[in-house]
């Protein structure tokens, strides 16, 4: 009752008279705990690499998957609650494979973005009874994919929002790496460039060392698509960014 | 077909059997061939039941967009549901990904469509004509349940049978040896399919009257007519 606002904090359903959604912001705060996932897309390509918090030495580092293929042309990385992301990713994967068929062709990414955004909204109470989530999630996803031919990146936020972005960065470290990326970003990078700006933003926001064990690169090329840069790639990569 | 009639002994006394057949045959012929860079089909015009004719103007062709138009034969109050339908799902697609729905995707999205109802299903016989996005002309086959094949050329509906073989020796040049195999000019093409519509509105009561061809190409659909024997 002392607190002006926070009354208007608690249900998911209750616009604030501000006309805001507290929760949902809420929910984009919690991504800026996350790890740091950048995307960059560039004519030959999309590039996406993040970082994987290792807190343990015991851990198991190829556990912590931050990047996944949704379809051959699509992947997303994610930051945020990890088992929210699961949710997510997985109704991104049953609406490709629906999509191819149903009308035989690959989903554009936007699309893409599109069908998992109706899922992120549709937390609060269900209208037909069904059980509806309590909560928005806690997850901002990038997607990049080749869209006949043409490489794309979208972003997409807890709200449910989602843009095209030439270079994002999502997590912790989105603040600094956004404005990197703004600095570098030149419209006809190439990939290997791309790759390079990725990993020298990401080395910059990240508190532990840049190694080939805490970072994950993909990059989605139209004639290769979806390819994880392996261990030794990394390596190499890390080496000749010094 | 077997009816309770034909076991007396599990016949119950008194018991009255009411029988509704829900599907009804109104006729009609699609022919359809596909060139390198255009596509033709082509249905005649008479829509009828039994030995009565409703009407002789039946247009049975539906442009579905630029590029793709389907020609449907069969149960006519089915084919006009399956047509809506299928308007009705392509103008979702348009909104919800921002783009015309390619002949292949529509091809595909028929089948599912139909296969849908497969155990009650459209008593119809489609063939799907157009453009696919190489600029390629292209035919799709249906049976009644949704099966889908991707062919050059295609006859279906009542005088299917009759005109199917015509063209696997006139188009396909099936079975046969030193003839070239070049692509099909449209000229060509469009007088194949007339002559074979005229061969069947000979032996096929349910076909004749007039013939509506839909020529697809890059720059649109065009609709030329002709007219078939009337008895």
């Amino acid at each position: 009752m002392f607190l002006t606002r926070s009354e208007y904090d608690r249900g998911v359903n209750t616009f604030s008279p501000e006309g805001r959604l507290f929760q949902v912001e809420y929910a984009i705060e919690a991504i800026k705990l996350g790890s740091t996932a950048i995307g960059i897309r560039t004519p030959e390509g999309v590039v996406m690499a993040v970082e994987k918090r290792i807190t343990s030495p015991l851990m198991e580092p190829a556990t912590v998957e931050k990047i996944v293929e949704v379809d051959k042309h699509i992947g997303c990385a994610t930051s945020g609650l990890m088992a929210d992301a699961r949710t997510l990713i997985d109704r991104a994967r049953v609406e490709c494979q629906t999509h191819w068929f149903v009308y035989n062709e690959k989903m554009s990414v936007e699309s893409c973005a599109q069908a998992v955004s109706s899922l992120a909204i549709q937390f609060g109470d269900s209208a037909d009874g069904g059980s509806a989530m309590s909560r928005p999630f806690g997850v901002a996803i990038l997607f990049a994919g080749i869209d006949s031919g043409d490489p794309q990146l979208w972003h997409m936020d807890p709200s449910g929002t989602y843009i095209q972005y030439d270079a994002k960065a999502i997590g912790s470290g989105s603040e600094g790496a956004q404005q990197n990326l703004q600095e570098s970003y030149t419209p006809n990078m190439t990939i290997q460039e791309a790759v390079n700006l990725s990993l020298r933003t990401l080395k910059e926001v990240m508190e532990e060392k840049l190694n080939s064990t805490n970072v994950e690169v993909m990059v989605m090329t139209p004639d290769r698509l979806f390819q994880m840069y392996t261990k030794d790639e990394m390596q190499k990569i890390i080496e000749d960014l010094q | 077909m077997l009816s309770i009639e034909d076991f007396p002994e599990y016949q119950i006394p008194g018991a009255k059997q009411v029988r509704f057949n829900p599907y009804e045959s109104n006729g009609g012929s699609v022919v359809a061939i596909a060139g390198d860079d255009y596509a033709i089909i082509a249905a005649d015009t008479r829509l009828s039941s039994g030995y009565s004719i409703h009407t002789r103007h039946q247009d049975k062709s539906f442009k579905l967009s630029e590029k793709t138009v389907l020609a449907s034969t069969g149960c006519w109050c089915d084919t006009l549901s399956l047509a809506s339908l299928i308007k009705a799902r392509m103008q979702m697609y348009e909104h919800l990904h921002n783009k015309k729905m390619s002949t292949t995707a529509v091809a595909q999205m028929l089948s599912i469509l139909m296969y849908n109802r497969r155990f009650f299903p459209y008593y119809v016989s489609n063939v799907l004509a157009g453009i696919d996005e190489n600029g390629e002309g292209v035919v799709y086959s249906y049976d009644p349940i949704g099966h889908c094949e991707r062919k050059k050329y295609s006859a279906g509906g009542t005088a299917g049978p009759l005109l199917q073989p015509v063209l696997d020796s006139q188009v396909g040049l099936k079975n046969q040896v030193g003839v070239e195999r070049s692509p099909i000019p449209m000229e060509r093409a469009k007088a194949i399919i007339r002559d074979t519509l005229i061969s069947a509105a000979e032996r096929d009561i349910y076909t004749g009257d007039g013939v509506i061809f839909n020529i697809i190409t890059k720059d649109g659909i065009k609709q030329e007519r002709i007219d078939l024997r009337k008895d």
